[in-house]
Formats: C-alpha cells, structure tokens, sequence
C-alpha cells in the first residue's frame, strides 16, 4: 500500500470512527457501512482538509457512483496534489 | 489525582498549548484516550477533558470526531436535558445541528434538538398541530440565509417601492416569529441574512436603491430595530463577513448538499449559534482577569521601571499594547468585570495605572486589584471570592505560557486562550472565543464596575460607624418597586439567568417565558431597585410567585449579592405581603432547592419567619408564613420611592 493510501485509509478511519477499516482499490461505497449521502460530505472535506486538495461539483457527487471505487478515488486525489 | 486522570489532563495541556502540525497528531492520541477512557467508566472525567479542547478554530473534521465522542458520553452521563431546541431551516442542518449540540455540551448545558424537515420554516410555524410544536420547544432557532428572502427588487424599482418591498419583507418575519411565539411560548433565535459575494451592481450595489446587497442590508437593519424581546438575532452576515464572504459561501456545497457555507466555516457558525443560547441561559461569562508585564504592557515594570515600558505611540508592539488596552476598556464599558492578577509589588503595578500618560486602563477600570508573588491559581480563587463571581465565568489572559498551563491545571473551570507571542494578536484571540456573548445591553450593564466601585466606598463607611443598625441607616436607601415591565425585562431576565448564590430556586426563564407570566394574571411580578448616598445600585431583585388558591407561592426569588445584608429579603416580604392583603390570600409559600452554589439562601425563609413544612432528603425545603395584618411588616432602613418608577426609565 503507497503512501497516499495509507493516508486515505487514516481518514477513512476517523470519519468512519472504525479502526478496523482496510481500503482496496476495488472497494466502492457499498462495501464501507455508512457511507451514505451524509458520511460522503464528512468524507470529501475530510480529504479535502487533509491533502489540501479541491473537487469540482460534479466530483463530489460522483464519488459513490457507476465504476467508482477507491482505487479511481485514489487516482483523482493524486491528479490535484 | 488518579494516574489516569494527571494523564489525560497532561495531554490535554499539551494539546491546547500545541501549536501546527504536532496539533493533529496530539488530536489523535487524545481522542483515542477520550474513548477508551469513556469505555473504562471515566465518563465525568472525559467530559471534563472533552469541554476543554472543544474550540471555535477545529477543522470540521475534529469537530465531528469529538462529536461523536459527545454522544458515547450522553449514553453514560445521562445528564438531564435543560434545553429543547427547535431548529427550522430551509437548508442542510444536520451538520450545524451536532456542531451546535458539541458547543453546548462544552459550555455545560444538555440539550435535546430537533430538526424540521428541510426547507419547511413557514408550514412548521403556521400549522398549529405540527412537529414543532409537539417537540414543545424551550428555543426556536430559525436558520436563514440570503436566499431564504422572499422578495428581491427589480433594477427599475424606484426607491418607494423597494421601501415597500423591504417592509413586506420584515413584516412577514415578524408574522412568523409572533405565531411561534403565541403558541410555544418560547424564546426565537433567528439569523440575519449574509449578503452573497458576487455583486449584480459590482461597486454601485450599495448606492443603487435596487442593489440586492443594500437590499439586504436594509431588511437587517430594519429586522435588528423591530425584533421583540422575545426575538434574538443572530448575526450571520458578520459570520459571513469575517470568513470572507467569497471563502464563507462555497457553492459547490450549497449546490451538492445545500451546505449554508463552506464547511470549514459551520464549526464557527455553529460556535457563534451555541455561544448566544449558552449567554440566555447563563452559561456566558463575566469577568476577564489580566496579567500586567508583556500583556497590558511591554517589558517588566518591577525592572525596566515606569519609564522603561513600552506603551502607547512610538513603535508597533507597544501600540499593540494599547490597543488591547482600549479593547478591553472597551469590554469593561458594557460590563465585563475586570480583575488585575499579577506578580509584582502591588505598589509598583499600581503606580503604572496611576502615572503612565498612555494607559487606557485606570484604576478605576479594575473591579478587584491583586498584585503580590502568590501563585496566580490561589490569587484568582481570591479574586472569585471577593468578587462573589463563579471561576467558571472568569477568563484568565497572560502572556506566559507557564502561567497559563498551571491555572489550567489547577483551575479548570477557568478559561485560559493560548495568547500570541505578537500583542497585536491578542484582540483576535480573545474575541474569538465569544466569552463575553451579550444577548442584550441594560444600563446596568453599563455601570457595573460603578456598582463595585461605590460598593468599596460603602465598605469603607461601614468601618467608621459603630452598629450595623447606624451603618444601614447612615446608607438612606431608597427602594423602587414594581412588576415586570418593558423597561425592566432585559434585565430581569439576565438577572433571572445569572445569579446563582442568592437564588431560592434556579429556575431560569426566556424573556418569552417571562412575558408569558406578565400576560397571566396569576402570576406576580416584582422587581426591586436600590439607591443609597454612594450611587445607584439598579435593578437588584426579581420575585416571581403564582396565586394558588388562598395562597402566594413563590416561584423565584433572587437578589444580586452586591447588596447582601441590607435588608432588602425583609423589605421585598413586606412588599409580599401588601400583595397577599390585597388579593385576600392566607399564606406565602416559599420553597429552597439547593444546588451546588446557593447554600447561603438556605435559611432564607426560616430567618423571615417561615415555617418549615416539608423537608426533602437532598435539603430540598419547603415553608409557609401566614399573612396577616400590616403589623406584620418587617422593620428595614430602606424607605419605598414615593414613584414607581422602573430601574430601567430612571437611569436613562
């Protein structure tokens, strides 16, 4: 695991408040309990605030969408830093 | 201290006093502690260290961890809840709605919150059977922004019309918060609107009579000049304002979850929303206790001299010195008690106030002067007592971060902000915090430090008479006495929330709850002002009974301990007992509930002649006194005003 997914997976961590939580990049919103419309927002300020980055609109609401998992999440994350 | 307990208390010192990077990886470790602690039974413990590090600056993030901690805690605690508060909004508010719940859970109060379906303000208040009002609400906080107003002018709208666009507008909002009031009796909150950043008129917006942004500013003004006593408003533009308005209203939020502003901000929003409930509750603060050498002024007087420190004009730290200065004189203005704690010789420190042609600060402006080489814990205890204040309304700044962390440690319940090493950083510092929140200004307000000040003066005269009994003659008090009226109910209900040493009862009331009573005949209201030769005291007294058949029971009774032992509780009895003559009831009823801080009001109906009719196993009490003829009047050395004339209208 790169360095960035560790990160991602410590903010996971907090904003999922489950210590027990192990990203993979084939995992998508289905596979994180509560990762509902609610936790998205927690989640996408949280990754904001952490890697001092900015998503557009269309980002942020296609985050838990078709063909989205944590490993395109990582790769977007990566593009803005 | 139990190991565990100097533990978490030791990193708690070292979070508050971190500053950058090592603060997040201090978060952690004292989150982590936090749960594991509330898993082990330490939940009083970790509520206590919890109310510490919640602060206004958190990043979102961290607000919602400790969050989440505050609700594990409530599961244990089991803390019964004093506010119930109604949130309407026609935004998301789940997020503001648990910042606002960790805030006051820091400033002491529990509360339970209830959301309105979203975007439904007018249904929930105009529908008399709807969830609103079945969640009988103690608060209704009404959230809005810009785009809740219901009228925009047109660019070819003269200025007529758009006066009458902004009086529709106003009067709407008061049709709401007078339905809301009507039927849940309860105190309103409601935001102001924040001006949006882009401008329609770029720099015209403001002179143009159609510019939206003078639009806005219009209907603030004039909701800010119309809002009842009943209606708190809560000002969001300045929120907006201070952030930056172009940082405070992402859009992609407001589009994506309908955020009201950028989340980076809902943590001081929410701040700012707690800080006013917790002020109406009397969980605010009074009085700010100041270190003198490098905090008041530049350099250290014991050894640079009078001369030697750096104070007013010349350089940009000793203005910055200054400028502290006139902003705590400022503070000192509209209230807030200042207290001198300082390790010096109390002569030296004192001659500063006296002779230095730059100090804004005289001593006149400091309600209780201690200078000595005591530590600064011991000599704030001091300070709490002869002020008769509470150390959980004090706020304690200095300049050395030694002395902060030990009164932290010793004192808790005191506040200590982290100051800058910049002076010029200090206002901020201290400003942010909201301590001082002011909900409303009476003329009290205004003239305290006066009230303490001519309360030496009389100590004085007390030393050279001979009796009690002469001493309180020589004083020729005079007492005005009255209901509960448009003058006097600012006040009243500050009294009402504040005190807490004499006060029979505790029992806190809105000024909506308070003008409920004032519209039901079966309650009594009284206020009593003081005056004697050394100044006014103002309002002083608030009782509130309620006719029960034959009977007066007395609901609340509290007095201001300025003017303890004068006679004023045998002198208000006499007053009740008129009231009793006049309406042909047999008995006054008066009960004591104790809490932790009004143990002095014990024996408070058993000195007045009470009986004692039931005893709790808490010391709860309960007493009765028979009402009879005028003979029954206490003797006292304070004469009744020949007008009623409330406190409020004589001092304008």
């Amino acid at each position: 695991m790169g360095e960035l997914a560790k990160d991602l997976q410590a903010v996971f961590r907090e904003v999922f408040d489950d210590e027990s939580i192990e990203l993979r990049d084939s995992m998508t919103a289905m596979d994180v309990a509560g990762w509902d419309s609610l936790m998205n927002i927690n989640l996408i300020i949280a990754v904001e605030e952490r890697f001092g980055v900015k998503f557009a609109a269309a980002e942020i609401s296609g985050l838990r969408g078709k063909g989205q998992n944590v490993g395109t999440f990582l790769r977007l994350i990566a593009s803005k830093m | 201290m139990s190991r565990s307990k100097a533990d978490l208390n030791a990193l708690v010192e070292r979070h508050l006093s971190n500053h950058g990077k090592s603060r997040s990886a201090s978060f952690a470790e004292l989150t982590g502690r936090l749960k594991r602690a509330i898993d082990n039974g330490a939940a009083e413990m970790s509520a206590l260290a919890l109310q510490r590090i919640v602060d206004p600056a958190m990043e979102y993030t961290s607000a919602i961890s400790l969050y989440r901690i505050r609700r594990k805690l409530a599961d244990k605690l089991r803390r019964p809840v004093k506010l119930r508060i109604a949130i309407l909004s026609s935004f998301t508010t789940d997020q503001l709605k648990q910042l606002i719940d960790l805030f006051l859970f820091a400033a002491g109060l529990e509360a339970e919150l209830y959301v309105a379906d979203y975007g439904l303000i007018r249904q929930e208040i105009l529908d008399p059977a709807s969830e609103l009002y079945n969640f009988k609400p103690s608060l209704i906080y009404i959230a809005t922004t810009w785009r809740d107003l219901a009228r925009r002018p047109g660019l070819s709208d003269v200025a007529d019309s758009v006066q009458e666009l902004v009086e529709a507008e106003c009067k709407d909002w008061l049709g709401l918060w007078d339905t809301a009031y009507q039927r849940s009796r309860s105190q309103i909150v409601q935001n102001n609107f924040d001006s949006p950043p882009w401008r329609q008129l770029a720099n015209h917006e403001m002179r143009h009579c159609a510019g939206f942004g003078r639009f806005v500013a219009r209907v603030n003004g004039r909701l800010a000049d119309s809002a009842p006593p009943f209606v708190t408003i809560h000002d969001v533009d300045h929120l907006s304002a201070s952030a930056g308005r172009w940082a405070w209203a992402d859009e992609r939020f407001y589009h994506h979850a309908k955020l009201p502003c950028a989340p980076a901000y809902l943590v001081d929003y929410a701040h700012s929303v707690a800080s006013i409930l917790a002020a109406q509750s009397g969980a605010g603060r009074k009085c700010l206790v100041l270190d003198l050498d490098n905090t008041l002024w530049g350099g250290i007087v014991g050894d640079d001299g009078l001369g030697g420190i750096r104070l007013g004009q010349g350089d940009a730290e000793s203005e910055g010195f200054s400028a502290f200065q006139r902003y705590v004189k400022g503070l000192r203005m509209r209230g807030v008690i200042l207290a001198v704690c300082s390790k010096n010789e109390e002569r030296t420190a004192r001659e500063v106030f006296e002779k230095h042609p730059e100090m804004e600060l005289r001593l006149e402006d400091i309600s209780c002067f201690v200078a000595n080489w005591d530590d600064k814990a011991s000599n704030i205890r001091t300070i709490a007592q002869r002020l008769e204040i509470g150390l959980n309304s004090m706020v304690f700044v200095d300049d050395n971060p030694a002395e902060r962390a030990f009164v932290r440690q010793l004192l808790p319940e005191v506040a200590v902000p982290e100051l800058p090493a910049d002076p010029t950083g200090y206002i901020q510092e201290v400003e942010r915090h909201r301590y001082f929140q002011v909900v409303s200004l009476s003329t009290e307000d205004l003239r305290r430090t006066d009230f303490y000040k001519a309360n030496e003066a009389r100590e004085e005269a007390q030393s050279s008479v001979k009796s009690i009994d002469d001493f309180l003659a020589s004083l020729e008090m005079i007492a005005r006495v009255g209901p509960i009226d448009a003058a006097s109910i600012e006040r009243s209900v500050q009294l009402i929330n504040r005190s807490n040493q004499f006060n029979l009862t505790t029992k806190r009331y809105s000024s909506g709850e308070v003008l409920a009573m004032l519209q039901d005949p079966a309650w009594i209201t009284r206020t009593v002002s003081l005056a004697d030769r050394f100044g006014d005291n103002g309002l002083i007294c608030v009782f509130l009974g309620k006719i029960q058949r034959d009977a007066l029971s007395i609901d609340s009774w509290l007095m201001s301990c300025r003017v303890l032992k004068r006679g004023v509780e045998q002198f208000l009895l006499g007053q009740i007992l008129a009231v009793a003559r006049e309406h042909g009831l047999k008995r006054i009823l008066g009960e004591y509930v104790p809490t932790a801080k009004n143990a002095l009001v014990k024996e408070h109906y058993g000195k007045l002649g009470f009986a004692k009719i039931w005893t709790g196993d808490d010391g709860h009490t309960k007493w009765e006194l028979a009402a009879g003829g005028e003979e029954q009047t206490p003797k006292t050395h304070i004469r009744l005003a020949a007008e009623k004339t409330s406190a409020a209208e004589s001092n304008a």
